[in-house]
């Protein structure tokens, strides 16, 4: 407690001085704060791990990596009140939520542990100050809305990183989706499974030509049974996948289309001629078969000769 | 061609053609290969015709027709042609925008085409489909 | 050159000292050493000039031999002048007379051209621009005289000085604008402000207004980063080509995938060829977007005789030319957001853009 008395004798010498100032000296409380929480930093930065600790929070990591990282954090912390840019700050948020993310941190754990440190040094203020009501009110009001902000952007920079994440694992995701299989040489089946917009369409396209190039495949099947709504939209897809293959030299055959299907697509005046259609999978490896040895005994016969 | 480096290649293999474009050509140069290849087929009294785009990142609307004009022109002449090598961003950029080959044939590269022509030209004449 | 001066006025005062028997002698050694005719002339009368600065200096009988040796010496420090640098020749002979009066002029007219530019600024740009530029007060001062912020004081000295320097185009040029357009184009042009070149719609204006064009030529590569945007002047079918491929390197910068870069190849293609065909002469211009999202976009734009109808050109298989009539309709389908605007008698505009796709 020793250190507290020294303390308390330059709180008397601060806060005999501020009252008497003129109310413009608001201005000087924030720099006066950060200078307080650079000088107890280590003890007050230990006191935040122990509230982490205690309230169960970032248990993923180790103590090393609590060290550093609460270290960090409160440094920008200070810096943020010091400068009121949080830049710096976001930067950090956002390189600190790429790091634990894939640790499996919550939401609620990143804002927890901000929260826990606005109140170690709100309550430090609380020591500091407490002798002088008016001016701890006065320095709580210049404390408040900054914390809230770096609170507020730390809890904003993890949200988006994990958006962010989760967006590229659902992206992952959809392309392992759509694989396109080499069933025997020369022929490729492509299962799609949900719902065929336009993107996805695309994708599904680019796949099954590099495929094609890939594989040197000369017929494609397209099974479509897991497509739950074939509109006109999605038949135009498969008109477009079906030529751009033809462009590069693969015929393609497509199954899984019901019978009611093919019917409203006609009435809506889709042309299906362009498509091969047949009813099931089956079918078309059947067909695809009869296709790749008609053209092998073809070829064959126009090397007998 | 006076000078520079080549921009397509017109080569004999048996009774086929093999024309390769050999980089971007823009509309004069598109309409100089035609002229140089229909000119060739003629001369030669070629059978069939593989023209090789897989250089080209671009076939446009011009592009495209005038490689139909070539199939059109070459069959008038006894000729099949069957184009090779597009690539799989470019098929589907004509598709999208609307392009097609026409009753011209398409194979993945040289090798097929060669192999469609070969059926093309020893097997039954309208092929296969 | 001080020393020629008295070579042209010192010979009357001072002709019984036998200058012109001199001449001979000089000549002589000098031709024997440089066979350029001009230049041994110019050695000759250099030779002569520094005879009669030193004749006060030399014993009566010694000015032939004196004269050998400047010939020589004269000669021989040209040799060295001309080894050691090039450039500097000018020193000893003035190789290329014509250009220092020259360059003078242009100097004056030069000076002029500024001062007349600087009057037509207001009173207020002008001071401000000078204390800025020639007192060297900085913006903070400067805003804290004018009640403004530093700021507001930069940005309004980057007007200024691009007022200025549309204005010394126009003083230098001794032209006065054509039009009520003229002047908007170019500054939006000088200050390089993009949003404010498209409000004044500077690329078209450029294409039908001769001097503008001329004017804004050391214009044309202001304004910050230029290096997300190209500029391809088409005229003829490789154009084409070279528009299609700028366009291409551009959007791949931006990460555009494969697809989306031969599509946009492509659609730029069609467009540009149009140019070819219906006009004698145009412009692609491809810049990258950052706002709202990051995209590429295209505008074609070409002072032909313009589309009668937009609307049935943007149907398929419209074609005025050995063409599939898949161009403009085509070319849309490839593109995110297309747009046509044409004039009858002044030309037509394509606006075309893709947007990057985040996947």
């Amino acid at each position: 407690m020793n250190t507290e008395d020294t303390e308390d004798t330059e709180d008397d010498e601060v806060g005999g001085a501020a009252p008497g100032g003129a109310p413009g000296d608001d201005d000087g409380l924030l720099p006066q704060l950060v200078a307080h929480l650079r000088e107890h930093r280590n003890r007050l930065r230990q006191e935040w791990v122990g509230r982490i600790h205690s309230a169960h929070l970032l248990q993923a990591m180790t103590s090393q990596e609590m060290a550093a990282e609460t270290t960090s954090v409160y440094d920008n912390y200070v810096e943020v009140l010091e400068t009121g840019s949080v830049e710096a700050l976001q930067h950090y948020a956002r390189d600190l939520s790429e790091r634990i993310i894939p640790r499996g941190v919550e939401t609620q754990e990143v804002v927890g542990i901000v929260l826990l440190l606005r109140d170690v040094l709100a309550r430090s203020l609380f020591e500091k100050y407490q002798r002088d009501l008016p001016l701890l009110n006065r320095v709580l009001d210049a404390y408040e809305p900054a914390a809230n902000r770096i609170a507020n952007t730390v809890a904003v920079s993890f949200v988006d990183e994990r958006e962010r994440v989760i967006r590229q694992q659902q992206d992952s995701i959809r392309e392992l989706s759509t694989p396109v299989l080499r069933v025997r040489e020369r022929l490729l089946i492509l299962p799609i499974i949900g719902v065929l917009d336009r993107e996805r369409a695309r994708q599904l396209t680019e796949q099954l030509l590099t495929g094609i190039r890939a594989h040197r495949a000369k017929v494609v099947v397209i099974d479509i049974t897991g497509v739950p709504d074939v509109d006109e939209a999605v038949a135009n897809h498969l008109v477009q996948t079906v030529d751009a293959s033809r462009l590069m030299g693969a015929s393609v055959i497509i199954t899984g289309l019901s019978p009611e299907i093919a019917q409203t697509l006609v009435t809506i005046g889709v042309d299906l001629s362009r498509l091969e259609t047949i009813g099931d999978l089956q079918g078309g490896l059947e067909e695809a078969e009869r296709l790749l040895g008609f053209i092998v005994t073809r070829d064959s016969e126009a090397a007998g000769p | 061609m006076i000078a520079g480096p080549r921009l397509f290649s017109i080569l004999r293999q048996g009774t086929c053609l093999i024309a390769s474009i050999h980089t971007a050509l823009d509309d004069s140069q598109l309409v100089r290969f035609q002229h140089d290849l229909i000119a060739t087929i003629g001369r030669d009294r070629a059978r069939g015709v593989v023209i090789d785009v897989a250089a080209l990142d671009v076939l446009d609307s011009f592009a495209t027709c005038t490689l139909r004009d070539i199939g059109n022109m070459a069959r008038l002449r006894g000729a099949a042609t069957v184009i090779v090598g597009i690539q799989p961003e470019v098929a589907i950029a004509m598709v999208r925008l609307g392009l097609s080959t026409g009753v011209v044939e398409t194979a993945l590269d040289l090798e097929e085409g060669l192999a469609l022509l070969d059926g093309r030209t020893a097997g039954s004449p309208d092929g296969r489909r | 050159m001080p020393a020629p001066a008295p070579a042209d006025s010192s010979p009357e005062p001072r002709g019984p000292l036998d200058v012109a028997a001199l001449i001979p002698i000089v000549r002589r050694i000098v031709a024997a050493r440089v066979p350029d005719r001009a230049t041994a002339d110019d050695l000759v009368q250099e030779t002569l000039a520094r005879v009669l600065a030193a004749v006060e200096r030399i014993e009566p009988g010694m000015v032939e031999p004196y004269a050998i040796v400047t010939a020589r010496n004269v000669v021989a420090t040209m040799w060295r002048d001309q080894d050691r640098q090039r450039r500097h020749q000018h020193r000893v002979v003035d190789l290329r007379p014509p250009q220092l009066p020259d360059e003078d002029v242009l100097a004056q007219e030069d000076r002029a051209a500024m001062a007349e530019a600087l009057t037509r600024l207001s009173e207020r740009e002008r001071s401000t621009l000078l204390a800025h530029e020639v007192s060297g007060q900085d913006t903070h001062s400067l805003a804290a005289e004018l009640g403004s912020t530093a700021g507001a004081v930069a940005a309004q000295l980057n007007r200024t000085r691009a007022r200025l320097r549309v204005e010394y185009l126009l003083a230098a040029d001794r032209v006065e604008p054509s039009t009520p357009r003229c002047r908007p184009v170019l500054l939006a042009l000088s200050s390089g402000d993009r949003r404010r070149q498209r409000e004044v719609d500077a690329a078209r204006h450029l294409l039908e207004c001769e001097l503008c064009a001329r004017l804004s030529e050391p214009l044309m590569g202001r304004g910050r980063s230029r290096d997300d945007e190209v500029r391809v002047a088409v005229r003829a079918d490789a154009d084409v080509v070279a528009a299609r491929q700028a366009a291409r390197e551009l959007a791949a910068r931006l990460g555009f995938p494969p697809t989306d870069l031969t599509e946009i190849a492509t659609a730029v293609s069609e467009v540009v060829r149009n140019i070819v065909r219906f006009a004698d002469a145009g412009e692609v211009l491809v810049e990258l977007l950052d706002s709202p999202r990051r995209g590429i976009r295209i505008t074609a734009r070409d002072s032909g005789p313009g589309i009668p109808d937009v609307q049935e050109a943007l149907r398929d298989g419209y074609s005025t030319y050995r063409g599939l009539g898949l161009g403009l309709p085509g070319a849309r389908r490839l593109m995110d957001e297309f747009a046509v605007a044409s004039e009858p008698g002044r030309g037509t505009t394509v606006t075309m853009t893709k947007w990057r796709e985040d996947r």
